[in-house]
């Protein structure tokens, strides 16, 4: 029995932190919070980057592709016909699968075909992805799954996600902090960065990796084309707020975090009200655009303070 | 073949498809040409919204008119989205990538957060808004082809009576500002159009993979012609060739496979062959091309050395195909192979004495003219003398072969 069964807005959040230090086993909602939260995280410290980095163009292109690596990866690895839990195995094969193709594609077509970089990223992404339509279609013989694919159910998360998605989150944070000093190099001084001798190429490609893993533990979630709103949405909200990289990536890992529990809630809110059950990650989806006008309201607020 | 365009429940899909597929051929062009064919994806899936109130507001009030309803939400809020996406830009100076993704994928997101409040309540409507997502051409309708034909000639129309704006403006940006063409409102226009394909398009390919339709057709189109109104007109025949075919395929069909993707795929495969097979700027034939290209010179190579008396480096290919062409016999150069060795030995020094004559240092003309003698042309050769007055030795005091006094 789920504790938070006809909760509202308020009682949830009551119920929420009186349950949060309890060690009870977690209830549904509560998953779905520390899996969305964990997913925020994640994808908030490499979004960051990929902004700053003016890259989150071929984030699009992998979080699509994505589809196609998840499938060739199960193909792979399980002779059962269906597409069982996402194991670590399973994630780490199908982000190789989605970087290495995705990127070598995209780069074969701009480079070696000459096809100009806008129209080479598009056919790649779209491309991949009807084909990964078309083979998941195939392979799970059902219709619908490209819906699910695109649009997630967070409703569907169990205990087994809240692993992969700590263990995605955790190893972003080690990448960014160990190679901190680096990231911020690469990120805002790459003249310098050739200069001292740098492979930025490398650190590049640890980065597609580090985006297909997200996009794969997000994708059960949230779908893989609202995972881009999270990606790119709270970056750029704590952008119009502050232009340190240390502030930018705790404040959009806490924009990412309020999102999901507000989200959370207001499902919860709306279910119990008004018996109307939303899409949670659509929710998300929609604070983190919410978000965004209130820090922009905000900022031309103190815009205006300062200049009068 | 013909089945698809009588019968009267395949007509209409096929029919559909087509025009979709001409519409956004045609547009895509002109967004291809900007660089700017990822605005297609963001616009696409910022239609979303607009689908989803669109039908929710026309089915409250005016159950008549759901599907023209859900064209005009899908067209307004892509044009809200062109909006947000522009002030980001411009105003807030957010590097368009993140613009384009943050556009597409909160408005996505709203999108999704109405549709699944009906999901209960009204299952009916999320089934026909869900339509939308991956496209179900098979849901289409006579009715549906009268309107989407009409915006499909609409688009036609704008494109025929603006080509001479379009061609200035994509061909020469300076005159068009120099001659002050309205280049601002050409430019809204163009993006009208690009909505305008989409919601053409949305039925059939789905908002999630329009931007396929907008992007492979023109980059197809692009490796066969040089010319504006050719490559216009190819980009719209390949788009409409698309549509017809990936209809056809997910008809045909056993699994249960959506349009859009097959479409997609279909459009992609037609790009990847023109990519790699076009005879003029195709990845293949200009692979050929180089690799001939490389063979004459080393075969040349090796008759100048013959010439010259030196040791050559014998690769049987190499010398094979130098004695189908009867340049040698056994290692020997027949008197042909000696003319032809003549002519590059006459060309590498006539260009060593130009290039000497142009004020260039005659101990570093060596290796311009080591790549010169494969390329000059016998009419260039003749310019050369003529400008050179038959010079008979060259900058190290060579003899020049052949040069009649």
């Amino acid at each position: 029995m789920n504790p938070f069964h006809n909760a509202d807005f308020f009682s949830f959040f009551a119920l929420f932190f009186s349950r949060l230090f309890s060690w009870k086993s977690l209830a549904p909602d509560e998953i779905q919070f520390y899996v969305l939260s964990l997913i925020a995280i994640a994808s908030s410290l490499i979004g960051t980057l990929l902004v700053l980095k003016r890259m989150t163009m071929l984030a699009n292109s992998l979080s699509h592709t994505v589809l196609l690596g998840i499938v060739g990866a199960y193909l792979l690895l399980s002779n059962t016909g269906s597409l069982g839990p996402l194991t670590f195995q399973v994630l780490i094969v199908a982000a190789l699968i989605t970087g290495i193709i995705t990127t070598l594609l995209t780069q074969l077509l701009h480079k070696v075909v000459k096809l100009q970089e806008d129209a080479s990223i598009g056919i790649v992404f779209t491309s991949l992805f009807a084909l990964g339509i078309v083979l998941v279609t195939l392979y799970t013989r059902n219709a619908h799954i490209g819906l699910e694919i695109i649009m997630g159910n967070a409703d569907a998360l169990h205990f087994n996600d809240l692993k992969v998605s700590l263990g995605v989150a955790v190893a972003n944070a080690c990448v960014l902090i160990l190679f901190f000093k680096e990231w911020k190099l690469i990120c805002f001084d790459q003249g310098l960065a050739s200069s001292l001798n740098f492979r930025p190429s490398l650190f590049n490609n640890l980065l597609m990796l580090l985006t297909s893993a997200t996009a794969i533990s997000a994708f059960r979630a949230v779908g893989v084309i609202l995972f881009l709103a999270l990606l790119v949405g709270p970056p750029l909200t704590a952008r119009l707020l502050t232009s340190n990289l240390r502030k930018l990536l705790v404040l959009s890992c806490a924009i990412g975090i309020t999102s999901a529990l507000l989200a959370i809630a207001t499902a919860r809110h709306i279910l119990t009200v008004y018996s109307l059950p939303l899409s949670t990650a659509g929710l998300v989806v929609t604070y983190i655009g919410a978000f965004f006008l209130l820090a922009l309201c905000v900022r031309n607020l103190t815009f205006r303070k300062i200049s009068a | 073949m013909l089945e698809f365009f009588v019968d009267p429940i395949l007509r209409a899909p096929t029919i559909g498809s087509m025009l979709m597929g001409l519409a956004s051929g045609l547009i895509g062009c002109l967004a291809f040409l900007q660089k700017r064919s990822l605005v297609g994806e963001a616009l696409s899936h910022a239609a979303y919204p607009g689908v989803v109130l669109g039908l929710v507001i026309a089915a409250a009030f005016f159950p008549g008119g759901i599907s023209a309803a859900i064209l005009v939400g899908a067209f307004l809020s892509g044009l809200l989205g062109l909006f947000v996406i522009h002030q980001m830009e411009k105003r807030l100076k957010i590097a368009s990538d993140a613009a384009l993704c943050f556009v597409l994928s909160v408005f996505f997101g709203v999108g999704v957060c109405i549709a699944s409040g009906l999901q209960i309540s009204h299952a009916l409507w999320l089934q026909k808004i869900q339509v939308f997502l991956l496209g179900e051409a098979a849901t289409m309708m006579d009715g549906h082809i009268f309107l989407y034909g009409g915006l499909t000639l609409a688009c036609v129309l704008s494109v025929i009576s603006l080509f001479r704006f379009l061609e200035i403006l994509h061909f020469d940006p300076e005159y068009a500002k120099a001659v002050n063409l309205p280049s601002k409102a050409v430019h809204t226009i163009l993006y009208i159009l690009l909505m305008v394909a989409i919601v053409v398009g949305m039925r059939s390919v789905g908002v999630v993979l329009m931007s396929s339709m907008l992007i492979a057709p023109p980059s197809a189109a692009r490796q066969w012609t040089t010319k504006f109104s050719s490559f216009l007109i190819l980009s719209g025949a390949l788009g409409l060739l698309s549509g017809f075919l990936g209809n056809a395929l997910s008809v045909w069909s056993l699994a249960p496979l959506p349009t859009g993707p097959m479409i997609a795929l279909v459009a992609t495969a037609i790009c990847l062959f023109s990519l790699f097979f076009a005879p003029e700027r195709g990845f293949l034939p200009k692979l050929i091309r180089v690799t001939h290209f490389q063979l004459r010179c080393k075969q040349e190579n090796i008759l100048k050395a013959l010439y010259k008396k030196r040791t050559i480096n014998p690769n049987p290919y190499l010398l094979w195909r130098m004695r189908t062409k009867g340049w040698i016999k056994g290692e020997k150069l027949t008197p042909e192979g000696y003319s032809q060795a003549e002519k590059l030995v006459r060309l590498h020094r006539l260009w060593e004495v130009y290039l000497v004559h142009m004020g260039q240092e005659s101990d570093r003309v060596h290796h311009s003219a080591e790549e010169m003698e494969h390329i000059l042309t016998p009419e260039i050769e003749i310019q050369l003398q003529a400008l050179l007055d038959n010079p008979t030795q060259d900058p190290h005091q060579q003899p020049i072969p052949g040069v009649s006094r």
